[in-house]
């Protein structure tokens, strides 16, 4: 086994038994479970961080699986970062990492599905992969932060309609908080992923002029940005906000993880 | 006989409204009342706990009698014998235990609530006023807060609202969040509505308050720190509140369906909660399966509030735990407490017996190391013969009336040299060599 399997492991396990606290916290548990549910992440993100300064001679610039890996780490900080500096707004804020977590484990476990790695001819290199690469990244990590504050808004209001107050509904952040927070993450990631979109596209023509401008996994791409997207803009021209706008940011994430994982499956460049 | 401390009183539990309201103490009154407690009573320290819901004496005394000398106090404003079966009394570790739960709120009427550590707090500040407080209510007192604090923060006893009113802050602080400059909005003069919306402006919301008559709505918003509003201005002003609460006599519908499906429109979907107090309803039920309307009528909060109490009852269960754990404690530290002046006398008169010899003993050394070891030889017998002198006597005294408890006593206390024959008596240890 080497040290980066290893640490691997490691990372995987810290992320699971945050993860199990998180959850336990959700359903029942005092406020210090919730602390510590979401103080156990920082140890699996160092173990992460390690994991990346030990693999990233490995990873090649267009490798899916680096693009995965550094993309789970941001998550996970950004979370870390946003609780902490968010924590007199927003005390509840570290329940969120319960859905967060599963995201940055999902991520983090695809990253360690290696395929074997895609080369880039060194008559194509530019700066326009880079480019994509970076603005996917930090696009991915906003909607999948947006991802967790939906399906918190989603069951906060279920428990609002339902009319149980009690547990969950204690627990979560208020709904007016979630959707000013999901509107925030969207509006920061559409334009990122928008330009990773057009320098996606730039970059395939530059790879290969002859290929259709639009494969399988590239549909699921134009599908996530036409729902944030329509999210965005029906917010803005028609205040539709709520359930339909978190679950239209359900849906687009899903969409961006099915994209994701086509690219796994491809094993090859991102 | 050692201090004891005890506890008298009635509570909501033992006694009607008519009687506990005879008995009421004013908070700025409760200095003198526990200083006049203190006297009549002849009780070296005392605290009067009067709320609404319980009046009670705690009380310190040496004497069995003290606690009737405090019942009898307690009936002077209704008459002797006339609180009989209302009081309750408890004494020792009961009593401590009794005062941790009260503070606690575990004995309260609605469990978990706050007011009653307040009011407490009141009472133990007015008994230290007034002089009435000296080691033993004052520790025990100090330790119910903490125990409190203890409960509040370890188990889920204060979660949970139980009144309409804090029901209706905790959905709002669920949907909103902070309330600080929210709009809520009073439709209606009920008196529950206006309880609800003052609760909600004590939040930092502003309250509009919109009745048929103007001239209502202009008395209602003064009471209640708010701007009145008239009737024709409803479908505006529902569509930029976030809080509304009905609560008129209409026998329809105030708010519908095809009214609200306008005032969302105009709203931009943004969240509403509707409270609807009134019986019959003001708003018609279906207006509740819209999109960002959060409805709650009067059963939803009668349901909420008494999950909530189901759920409190529940952690009081851990609650009632942590008391007794504190009580015991507390009692383990009063024990203590009793035995400290004797063991201080004990070894203060040590103390005394050998100082005495070897003041006799000083003058008498030579420097002639054979005379002086003689000397300190004597010292040490005299100190020995008038150390253990008393206690030898009463062992001896002892096991010929037969008391065998003493002589077991005695090898308890001096196991190194007890002789192994004596029953209930601990094993002999190695004898101590002196030096030589």
């Amino acid at each position: 086994m080497t040290p980066a399997s290893a640490l691997f492991g490691l990372t995987v396990l810290l992320y699971v038994v945050a993860w199990s606290v998180e959850v336990t916290f959700l359903f029942r548990g005092g406020e210090s479970v919730a602390r510590r549910g979401a103080m156990l992440l920082a140890p699996a993100a160092a173990c992460h961080l390690a994991f990346l300064a030990l693999s990233i001679d490995d990873m090649h610039a267009t490798d899916i699986h680096q693009v995965l890996a550094i993309g789970s780490f941001l998550l996970v900080v950004s979370f870390l970062v946003a609780a902490w500096v968010g924590r007199a707004k927003w005390p509840k804020l570290p329940v969120l990492a319960a859905f967060i977590t599963p995201v940055t484990l999902l991520f983090f476990l695809l990253a360690g599905f290696r395929r074997g790695v895609g080369t880039v001819p060194d008559d194509v290199r530019s700066l326009v992969l880079p480019i994509h690469i970076a603005v996917n990244i930090l696009g991915e990590v906003a909607f999948a932060l947006a991802f967790a504050v939906a399906v918190a808004y989603v069951l906060q209001e279920r428990q609002l309609k339902k009319k149980k107050l009690t547990g969950l509904f204690q627990r979560l952040p208020p709904l007016e908080t979630l959707d000013t927070l999901g509107f925030r993450l969207v509006s920061v990631g559409f334009p990122l992923l928008s330009l990773g979109v057009v320098s996606g596209a730039l970059w395939a023509v530059r790879l290969d002029p002859s290929a259709p401008a639009i494969g399988a996994t590239q549909t699921f791409g134009l599908i996530a940005w036409l729902m944030f997207g329509g999210v965005l803009l029906l917010r803005i021209a028609a205040g539709w906000r709520g359930r339909r706008a978190a679950i239209g940011t359900m849906l687009g994430f899903a969409c961006t993880c099915v994209l994701l994982v086509g690219y796994v499956v491809r094993g090859s460049g991102a | 006989m050692a201090s004891e401390l005890f506890v008298v009183g009635l509570s909501y539990r033992t006694s009607p409204v008519a009687l506990r309201e005879k008995l009421a103490v004013p908070a700025a009154e409760l200095p003198a009342a526990v200083q006049r407690l203190l006297g009549e009573a002849s009780l070296e320290e005392a605290l009067l706990v009067a709320t609404c819901n319980r009046v009670e004496i705690y009380g310190v005394a040496s004497d069995a009698a003290a606690s009737t000398r405090a019942r009898g106090w307690l009936e002077t404003p209704v008459g002797v014998g006339a609180l009989g079966e209302h009081l309750y009394e408890r004494n020792g570790k009961e009593a401590v235990k009794h005062a941790f739960r009260v503070a606690s709120s575990l004995d309260s009427m609605v469990v978990g609530e706050p007011q009653i550590l307040g009011q407490v707090k009141e009472a133990y500040a007015a008994a230290s006023a007034g002089g009435a407080l000296g080691g033993l209510l004052d520790r025990c007192f100090a330790r119910a807060f903490a125990v409190a604090k203890r409960v509040r923060s370890e188990t889920g006893i204060a979660s949970g609202a139980v009144s309409v009113s804090s029901i209706a802050c905790d959905l709002a602080k669920g949907i909103f969040g902070n309330l600080q400059g929210k709009r809520v909005l009073l439709v209606g003069a009920g008196k529950m509505g206006e309880s609800a919306a003052k609760h909600l402006a004590k939040q930092g919301a502003k309250l509009f308050v919109l009745n048929r008559s103007h001239e209502r709505a202009q008395q209602l918003a003064e009471a209640c720190g708010g701007e009145p509003r008239g009737i024709s201005e409803l479908a505006s002003e529902l569509a930029l509140c976030d809080v509304a609460i009905a609560s008129t006599s209409s026998d329809r519908f105030v708010i519908t369906v095809e009214l609200m499906r306008e005032v969302v429109r105009a709203r931009k979907h943004r969240p509403l909660f509707l409270i609807d107090i009134a019986v019959p309803r003001d708003v018609d039920p279906r207006v509740g399966e819209m999109d960002n309307v959060f409805l709650y009528d009067v059963d939803d909060l009668g349901k909420v509030a008494d999950e909530n109490m189901s759920a409190r009852k529940r952690e009081a269960e851990a609650a009632e735990r942590i008391v007794e754990s504190e009580a015991k404690d507390f009692e383990d530290w009063r024990k203590q407490r009793d035995l400290k002046p004797l063991i201080i006398a004990v070894r203060e008169h040590v103390r005394v017996t050998l100082a005495a010899e070897l003041e006799r003993t000083l003058p008498r050394l030579s420097g002639d190391k054979d005379k002086d070891r003689a000397a300190l030889e004597r010292m040490i017998d005299a100190m020995v013969n008038k150390v253990v002198h008393h206690p030898v006597a009463e062992i001896k005294a002892a096991a010929e009336r037969g008391d065998l408890d003493v002589v077991v006593a005695a090898t308890r206390l001096f196991p190194a040299v007890a002789p192994a024959d004596v029953e209930g008596a601990p094993p002999v240890a190695a004898p101590i060599r002196r030096r030589t």
